[in-house]
């Protein structure tokens, strides 16, 4: 389990990170989201000692020192390798350091390469890769010493729809070894998706932390989605409906402000005959993201 | 440790496999190539006796007497007419003819330029000797006379301390030696470990790599790689040196030079051979700490030019302080320069050359010169980080003041 205990940082005058706490665990996904300049790669460079900040940063119950070091595997916002290298030559420094053998890494590589589907051969000079490949390899890189902790920074940013579906497989099969993984995301689909927990941090402080599902469930069953005959005007004028508004798939979305208010919603539109479509649901986590973040 | 040492072979291996570090090997052996080539080719370029001096000589056991050496005089031409012929059609320099008259020779050159100094002094010295035996042939001396004609002065050199570095040009191309190698290392892998570390900054791969081991210790590697990529350089020379050392006396080309400058190579060699390589390695690897800091305070390799200048300022005045000051015996900037880090490099090894500093003294600036190079490579290698992630490319002063809160 990764612990962070009241994490302050300033730059200068500025601070940065305001007392963050909290736990990633085992076996589950930790998703780290907030706007631009909230603090998540300030977090990400605390617990990779990049920056020294206050605070207490504990992994499996010990200070993160260089020890440590070996059972993380880290990657990046932007990608970047060294062009000059082979891909065998470039995956072998970094998993040196990572502590694995030439001959280990020479077995592995050869697996990630056929797992990822990297158009090129570890011989091939990394310059030569399209861009989507050498994206794998910079993943082959963060996981091949096999970490107990990953910290991946946007992991999809800039991936087609196919590998990011490749790598979103590959970071549940990771979940499923037992690695404790923590991600950031701008994309609440992805976060949605692949997280157990959810952090979220807005100006340096964490406002919101848990298990997503409660998270969501949290702010009330608001959302409505109903396919009906009722025109819009006259769900508008409806108690508790505070906004109306028709989804791609031609269904209605109602926001209430009262959960329970939901019953004679679903009373009003099917009229106790059929409808396709009635489904209450709470905010998505894009909203909740967009409320929290202050940005609506 | 393991990781310095991965890193160390990594910048070592990265290096040595360029190109750039091929050349920087090879030019100097291509140089020497090409100029023995050159002069090679121009010495036997010129075809038959085109350059030489053909000796007509009356008395005939002259001739040989005369000829300097085969490539520069001949005794082909039994003639006057033959030699004349010969210069009209270029295929002599010229002719020397000599005559006895009278008890006395009278030597003629004819040629299209002038005797070599070599030759006149050469031409001089056989006809005064033949004219001297003339001389004592024509004074019809008894032994007696002709015994205490020959009585010739003597001169006894009695030295009681041979000082092994009281020669001038031991010293001269000891120094001058030193001093130049100094500066072309310097020169050259400042720049390169600066540009280097330029390159990589901001990248995210330095994010991975220190996520995987301390900056300060990826930092000790680099400099520690680089120092062994100058090793291997230096050492390609030295191999090259030991192998023109034995070879040069077997060669015809190199023969008679190394022959004769044989003791001067020794002693050179002996003078470089000591604390002053000491004083190389320190100063090489204190320059190339603050060619790395230096480095770490642009964020695009182009600028690495504009961040290596203080570096180079002070290459330059130890190098010319040292050109200019230090032939100059018992100079006071000398002295005090001697003890100043980055500068005691380049003018202690001049004293150790030149004079006998006291042990302490010696001892002293090497333990200043080894103590600032520990001290900066620590302060450098715990900045590392917080210079090394910086992306914003805000000026050096403020990069490194970024860097100071950072960490």
């Amino acid at each position: 389990m990764l612990e962070i205990k009241e994490l302050h940082k300033s730059f200068g005058a500025k601070k940065v990170l305001k007392g963050i706490s909290f736990k990633a665990n085992a076996g589950k996904i930790t998703g780290l989201i907030g706007k631009n300049g909230a603090g998540k790669t300030t977090i990400f460079h605390s617990i990779l000692n990049f920056v020294e900040s206050e605070g207490e940063i504990t992994f499996a119950d010990k200070k993160i020192t260089a020890k440590t070091y070996q059972e993380i595997g880290y990657l990046p916002e932007e990608r970047s390798l060294m062009p000059k290298l082979t891909v065998f030559e470039q995956v072998r420094f970094l998993a040196n350091l990572k502590g694995l053998t030439n001959h280990e890494i020479r077995k592995r590589l050869e697996k990630w390469l056929v797992r990822l589907q990297v158009k090129g051969k570890s011989e091939d000079k990394i310059k030569s890769l399209s861009k989507g490949n050498q994206q794998k390899v910079q993943l082959i890189c963060t996981l091949i010493h096999e970490p107990k902790l990953i910290i991946l920074d946007e992991p999809f940013s800039g991936l087609d729809p196919v590998n990011t579906d490749l790598l979103k497989h590959i970071i549940l099969d990771e979940k499923k070894r037992g690695a404790v993984i923590i991600f950031s995301d701008h994309d609440m689909t992805n976060v949605e998706e692949l997280c157990d927990d959810l952090v979220m941090v807005n100006a340096g402080q964490v406002v919101l932390d848990g298990d997503i599902r409660f998270i969501r469930e949290s702010f009330g069953l608001t959302r409505i989605f109903v396919k009906t005959a009722v025109p819009l005007e006259e769900l508008q004028q409806m108690p508790h409906v505070i906004e109306v508004s028709v989804t791609k798939q031609g269904n209605y979305r109602l926001v209430i402000d009262d959960e329970k208010s939901g019953a004679a919603i679903f009373d009003k539109v099917t009229g106790g005959s059929y409808v396709q479509t009635f489904d209450q649901q709470p905010p998505t986590l894009n909203e909740i993201f967009k409320l929290k973040a202050g940005d609506e | 440790m393991k990781q310095i040492g991965i890193v160390v072979l990594e910048t070592y291996r990265r290096q040595v496999k360029s190109w750039s570090f091929l050349l920087l090997v090879l030019s100097p052996f291509i140089f020497l190539l090409l100029s023995f080539g050159v002069g090679y080719l121009s010495a036997t370029a010129t075809k038959g006796n085109a350059e030489k001096v053909a000796i007509i000589a009356a008395p005939k056991q002259l001739t040989q007497q005369l000829v300097v050496d085969q490539k520069n005089t001949t005794t082909r031409y039994q003639t006057v007419a033959t030699a004349q012929k010969a210069l009209s059609n270029k295929d002599l320099k010229g002719y020397l003819v000599v005559k006895k008259t009278a008890g006395r020779l009278q030597a003629t050159y004819h040629g299209t330029e002038k005797l070599s100094q070599t030759q006149s002094s050469h031409f001089l010295q056989v006809l005064a000797a033949y004219q001297q035996s003339l001389n004592l042939q024509q004074a019809k001396l008894n032994q007696q006379q002709l015994t205490a004609l020959q009585t010739t002065p003597q001169l006894r050199q009695k030295v009681t301390h041979v000082d092994k570095n009281n020669d001038d040009a031991v010293k001269l191309v000891s120094f001058m030696l030193l001093l130049f190698l100094m500066y072309f290392i310097l020169l050259t892998y400042t720049t390169t470990v600066a540009q280097d570390i330029a390159s990589e900054k901001g990248t995210k791969i330095m994010e991975v790599i220190f996520s995987s081991m301390p900056a300060r210790n990826y930092f000790y590697g680099k400099i520690l790689g680089t120092l062994s990529v100058i090793i291997t350089h230096l050492l390609i020379y030295v191999l090259g040196g030991i192998a023109f050392f034995l070879m040069a006396p077997q060669l015809a080309i190199t023969k008679k030079v190394f022959n004769e400058n044989h003791e001067l190579i020794t002693k050179v060699l002996g003078n470089l051979a000591n604390l002053n390589l000491l004083y190389v390695l320190l100063g090489v690897i204190i320059f190339t700490v603050l060619a790395a800091l230096c480095g770490s305070l642009v964020v695009r390799p182009e600028d690495t030019s504009k961040a290596i200048q203080p570096v180079m300022y002070l290459v330059m005045v130890g190098f010319f302080g040292a050109l200019t000051l230090g032939q100059t015996d018992d100079n006071l900037i000398v002295k005090v320069a001697s003890f100043i880090p980055f500068l005691s490099s380049f003018f202690m090894p001049i004293r150790l050359i030149n004079e006998h500093p006291a042990g302490w003294q010696v001892g002293l600036s090497l333990l200043l010169l080894l103590a600032s190079t520990v001290g900066l490579s620590v302060y450098v290698g715990n900045l590392y980080s917080g210079l090394i992630l910086q992306t914003d490319d805000v000026g050096m002063l403020k990069s490194f003041r970024r860097g100071l809160k950072i960490k």
